[in-house]
């Protein structure tokens, strides 16, 4: 393995980014609901 | 490739695994019958061991005719055919008369209106006694025709003990998924709430099962690396269908478990929701079916046909193609990121959730706690698929390492403990100011010890 540039320090912060924003617009979206129609 | 048995040895391979591991799954969904006391959920499972009874037939010709081919190869072992016959009779038999009892009971609760008590407990009985010696007939069954099990474990760089627990384990997330969306259609159909919760938990056990059983898989391959017979191409076939059933199984798993925590908090189920999870779980049995196949070519050249062309090519397909691209640092080093987020979020939610239910934060409803679960949920799909990209960076490495098993076995008992938090109805009425009951405690030293030993157990994996 080679280490440490730039574009992977842009590539880290690109996949974390996706992953996350795409894991808590779904958190809150499945929250919505609850707040909107629970018990 | 084809799917339908062609010789009595598929056929005997295909059909003997529903009377044996999905025996367990329908004593799950008799004893949750029970528990329930649901009377439609019993007479489903009445049907289901009725159904089990009738397989002993297919399973009894074809394992018979089966042994007049294989007396043929020298390699296998005569007396070891005999014995598992023997046993497979006898298992057969006490298999028959479950069925026949569940289908009398059946029959007779028809024309009384209501099931008996002692009936319904003789079919538990006798499905205990089959799935017993089933264990027993299965366990030399399996060492038939897998002369790499009786190796000598000195000349193994990865020990067979792993091939030996795949060619187990795999059995239960494709023959549980058969069995979960068997009894998910039929709870459709009747509109039965315990049964659809009950197949949707059955999603969730098998989506947690497949990464195990990925695992193994891929430790099975180096076991079987070098071994006469087996073909690395033929290996990566599989592989590459166990990837595309692991995101299946996923995609499932997720969708039925976020239907699970959304009708605990709004008290019923969204129907699109629901056909989401079925279409699902379709696609996905379709993909596992051919990955079976796959698998069962690698190692059973008696199922083969002349006509089969398998592959010749080792370096063909997603699975190497994936290995060499994360072994390029601006490949792992994001996903190694992502992992370490992962289990972040997983232990930061087991942690909350856990303390609430040992008695921390009272002032607070358990229901306001269980809100959180998503976080987790999330952070454990993150870590199977980074997790899985990992693996395939240096899977000898990793799956040689001594904490290596460990962390996968306790990740599969953390993520099946949390259900608990999403189908007990004790702890769901926990109110502020209230304990958790006892069992729920249990529960969540359960989960923080596993998730904990998850960690602990993946960092040492270059250490120990």
């Amino acid at each position: 393995m080679e280490y440490g540039n730039t574009a992977t320090m842009f590539m880290v912060i690109s996949v974390v980014s996706c992953v996350l924003g795409l894991a808590f617009v779904g958190i809150y979206y499945l929250n919505k609901t609850v707040d909107q129609n629970g018990r | 490739m084809h799917l339908i048995p062609q010789s009595w040895s598929h056929l005997h391979i295909l059909v003997s695994v529903f009377p044996s591991i999905g025996l367990i799954f329908a004593l799950g969904f008799y004893v949750t019958a029970f528990a329930t006391n649901n009377a439609a959920m019993k007479r489903s499972c009445l049907v289901l061991f009725g159904i089990l009874g009738i397989l002993a037939i297919p399973t009894y010709f074809s394992g018979e005719r089966s042994m007049a081919v294989l007396s043929q190869d020298p390699k296998i072992s005569q007396d070891l055919m005999n014995t598992h016959f023997d046993w497979g009779v006898a298992s057969l038999a006490v298999l028959v008369m479950t069925g026949v009892a569940a289908l009398i009971e059946l029959w007779r609760s028809r024309r009384a209106e209501r099931l008996s008590n002692d009936a319904l407990h003789l079919v538990l009985g006798l499905a205990i006694v089959t799935l017993a010696l089933m264990i027993v007939v299965g366990e030399l069954g399996w060492e038939i025709n897998h002369h790499e099990l009786q190796l000598d474990p000195a000349t193994q760089r990865t020990p067979q003990a792993w091939s030996h627990v795949h060619i187990i384990l795999n059995h239960f997330p494709t023959v549980g998924f058969v069995f979960a969306l068997g009894f998910y259609i039929a709870a459709l159909v009747m509109n039965n709430v315990v049964m659809k919760r009950g197949s949707l938990v059955l999603f969730v056990i098998c989506a947690i099962l497949g990464v195990p059983t990925y695992v193994t898989g891929a430790a099975s391959m180096w076991a079987l690396t070098g071994v006469p017979g087996i073909s690395k191409a033929v290996i990566n076939a599989h592989r590459d269908m166990a990837l595309l059933t692991l995101f299946g199984l996923a995609f499932t798993g997720v969708a039925a478990w976020i239907e699970l925590w959304r009708f605990r908090h709004l008290g019923r189920f969204s129907n699109r929701s629901l056909y989401l999870v079925l279409a699902f779980a379709i696609i996905t049995l379709g993909v596992m079916a051919e990955t079976g196949h796959r698998g069962g070519q690698i190692n059973h050249p008696e199922i083969r046909l002349a006509t089969d062309v398998l592959p010749t090519d080792p370096k063909a397909g997603w699975s190497p193609a994936i290995e060499s691209l994360i072994n390029h640092v601006i490949w792992f080093v994001p996903w190694q990121t992502v992992h370490f987020f992962g289990f972040s979020l997983i232990f930061g939610t087991a942690l909350a959730v856990s303390l609430r239910v040992l008695g921390f934060w009272k002032s607070m409803p358990f229901s306001a706690v269980h809100r959180l679960l998503p976080l987790g949920v999330f952070g454990v799909v993150m870590n199977v698929f980074s997790g899985m990209l990992i693996l395939s960076a240096d899977s000898f490495r990793y799956l040689n390492a001594t904490t290596f098993a460990p962390k996968t076995a306790l990740i599969a008992i953390g993520a099946i403990a949390v259900l608990y938090f999403s189908l007990s109805e004790r702890l769901w009425t926990v109110k502020a100011g209230e304990d958790a009951p006892m069992s729920a405690k249990w529960v969540a030293a359960v989960v923080l010890l596993s998730w904990a030993g998850v960690i602990i157990g993946g960092r040492l994996i270059p250490y120990v």
